[in-house]
């Protein structure tokens, strides 16, 4: 027996995607005398690892860390009188920022929904005008790569750290955010 | 839905045949799907679909994180399709998408999350009847289509329209079943108290509620009695424990699902929801220090960190958080149903 078939047309399942393309902000021309913020996202070490990144940075190009810095932290009186989307950066954080540093350090996405905040965050503040690097895990940046992209920015600034954060010595992650210091200076100094 | 509400080029695709193999092919060359067997969504098969909607097709009603895909009545049908839905569920499906855009569920967060955090669609008032769906014995699964499909549309809608595929939008460490689909219908008949949303004040003919959580958490009492306290206190028991997400977040929801025969031993001795609830929120609790050896102070209030480390602190702020139904059949079970954290259920009129 032969089995003929017919062409069909049938529709693709996912539609348009909402977001609009976006740039990021031209990093400054020179590190000399740079302002480094770093504003960490509550997951256990972000402090620790980013800090000392921005610290060692800070010596190597002359700069200094001006702001280390939480964002709003889910304590539930806040959260019961927020919508539950509203999980960013506080308004006074970001004047903060914008006020005192010239770049910021931001994460560590090394989670899911971290990612999905941390992705978002880092297009606010390249919104606002600064450039801003992401910081996640070898475990993460599939995702947060993804998602930066889904919101609009597929070329942010990205620094991916070794997995996990969380659980992870001091000693070994002051390592790694030393190692991490040559690739913050090519993510913070690209234009486009 | 008229000619000129033809579909547009660009969201057709041609397809040599439409065998399910075929079908497999060209999804899994694309990334969609769920790992199941799809009906191809032809443009015949969605226009059935659209015949039960009231609106233009292609008017954008909202978008869905992360992906921020735009969600219209025909993305929604062809999801629907797709899943193997029957037309008459098409506005059940609509109104839960509708309702998982609303800021407060935060689907940004939900899809992304390590957590293996579902949709809980249930379906309340005449449309639960019309459209066939389950209230009764089995309703969170298997055996009913209008259960089976309307959630595995709301998940394919996910995985397609808001971009949660594993490892690229949703980065869930293990997953769960219910992440396939996860619908049943409230069981007002056999409820003694009013349909829920009734009780949160949406007086309509047929609603649709979602609830951003874990699968069901079973809780068996058959207790000759029916004592009050051997119910509650297991369904108490079941809501304690340090490795959900509420124990760090208590001011997330909490869904309790009484089968009939539970509900109805219940409200005999006179226990509505609030009553119900209040039981719930004082028994459900751990010693102070547990929470502070656990989450580091992570989510709890002033007052907790300046009290004694034996005092008892609830899995929940207030009682208001624990959200009370009826869904189910004859026997001694019932279930809870945690929360992801930082979501808010949601529950809408039913729109087409």
């Amino acid at each position: 027996m032969t089995v003929t078939t017919t062409p069909t047309l049938i529709y693709r399942p996912d539609g348009e995607p909402g977001s609009e393309p976006l740039s990021i902000t031209p990093g400054p021309t020179s590190l000399a005398g740079i302002r480094i913020g770093v504003m960490e996202n509550a997951k256990p070490n972000s402090d620790v690892v980013m800090g000392r990144a921005a610290e060692i940075m800070a010596a190597r190009v002359g700069g200094t860390v001006t702001v280390l810095t939480g964002k709003r932290l889910p304590n539930s009186a806040e959260f019961d009188n927020a919508k539950g989307d509203e999980m960013g950066i506080s308004e006074g954080v970001l004047q903060l920022l914008k006020e005192k540093a010239d770049v910021v350090i931001t994460g560590v996405a090394d989670c899911g929904s971290c990612s999905a905040y941390t992705a978002y965050d880092t297009i606010e503040l390249e919104r606002n005008g600064i450039p801003t690097i992401l910081t996640t895990t070898t475990r993460f940046e599939q995702i947060a790569r993804t998602l930066v992209s889904d919101f609009g920015l597929p070329s942010a600034r990205t620094l991916v750290l070794p997995h996990p954060i969380g659980g992870t010595d001091h000693e070994r992650l002051f390592e790694w955010g030393e190692q991490a210091v040559d690739e913050m200076i090519i993510q913070f100094g690209r234009q486009v | 839905m008229t000619a000129t509400d033809a579909a547009p080029d660009q969201a057709l695709i041609e397809l040599d045949d439409e065998s399910p193999e075929r079908l497999y092919e060209l999804f899994e060359a694309h990334g969609w799907g769920d790992g199941l067997p799809l009906v191809a969504p032809t443009t015949g098969r969605v226009d059935a679909m659209l015949e039960h909607s009231a609106g233009h097709p292609d008017e954008v009603l909202a978008t869905l994180a992360p992906r921020f895909g735009r969600l219209t009545r025909r993305v929604v049908a062809v999801n629907a399709v797709l899943a193997g839905c029957p037309p008459e569920v098409f506005p059940v499906v609509l109104t839960a998408a509708l309702a998982l855009s609303q800021p407060e569920a935060n689907l940004r967060g939900v899809n992304a999350t390590t957590h293996p955090v579902s949709f809980m669609t249930i379906v309340h008032g005449d449309i639960a009847r019309t459209a066939g769906f389950n209230a009764g014995v089995g309703a969170f699964g298997p055996g009913n289509r209008a259960n089976a499909t309307v959630g595995r549309a709301i998940r394919l809608m996910m995985l397609h329209v808001a971009g949660a595929r594993p490892g690229f939008g949703d980065a869930a460490t293990q997953g769960q079943p219910s992440k396939y689909t996860y619908c049943a219908a409230e069981n007002a008949d056999e409820s003694p108290w009013p349909s829920y949303p009734a009780s949160i004040g949406i007086n309509a003919a047929s609603a649709v509620t979602v609830h951003c959580g874990e699968n069901p958490h079973n809780v068996h009492d058959m207790e000759a009695e029916g004592d009050p306290v051997t119910i509650l206190g297991k369904y108490a028991s079941a809501m304690t424990s340090l490795g959900m997400n509420n124990a760090c977040m208590p001011f997330a929801e909490f869904f309790v699902a009484f089968g009939p025969e539970h509900a109805q031993s219940l409200a005999k001795v006179g226990l509505d929801r609030d009553g119900i609830a209040s039981f719930l929120h004082e028994h459900a609790a751990l010693p102070l220090r547990d929470f502070h050896r656990h989450f580091k102070g992570y989510g709890r209030t002033t007052w907790q960190e300046l009290s004694d480390e034996d005092e008892l602190s609830g899995m929940t702020t207030d009682g208001g958080k624990i959200r009370i139904m009826v869904i189910g059949g004859p026997g001694k079970h019932g279930s809870i149903i945690p929360s992801w954290g930082m979501t808010r259920s949601v529950t809408l009129p039913l729109t087409a």
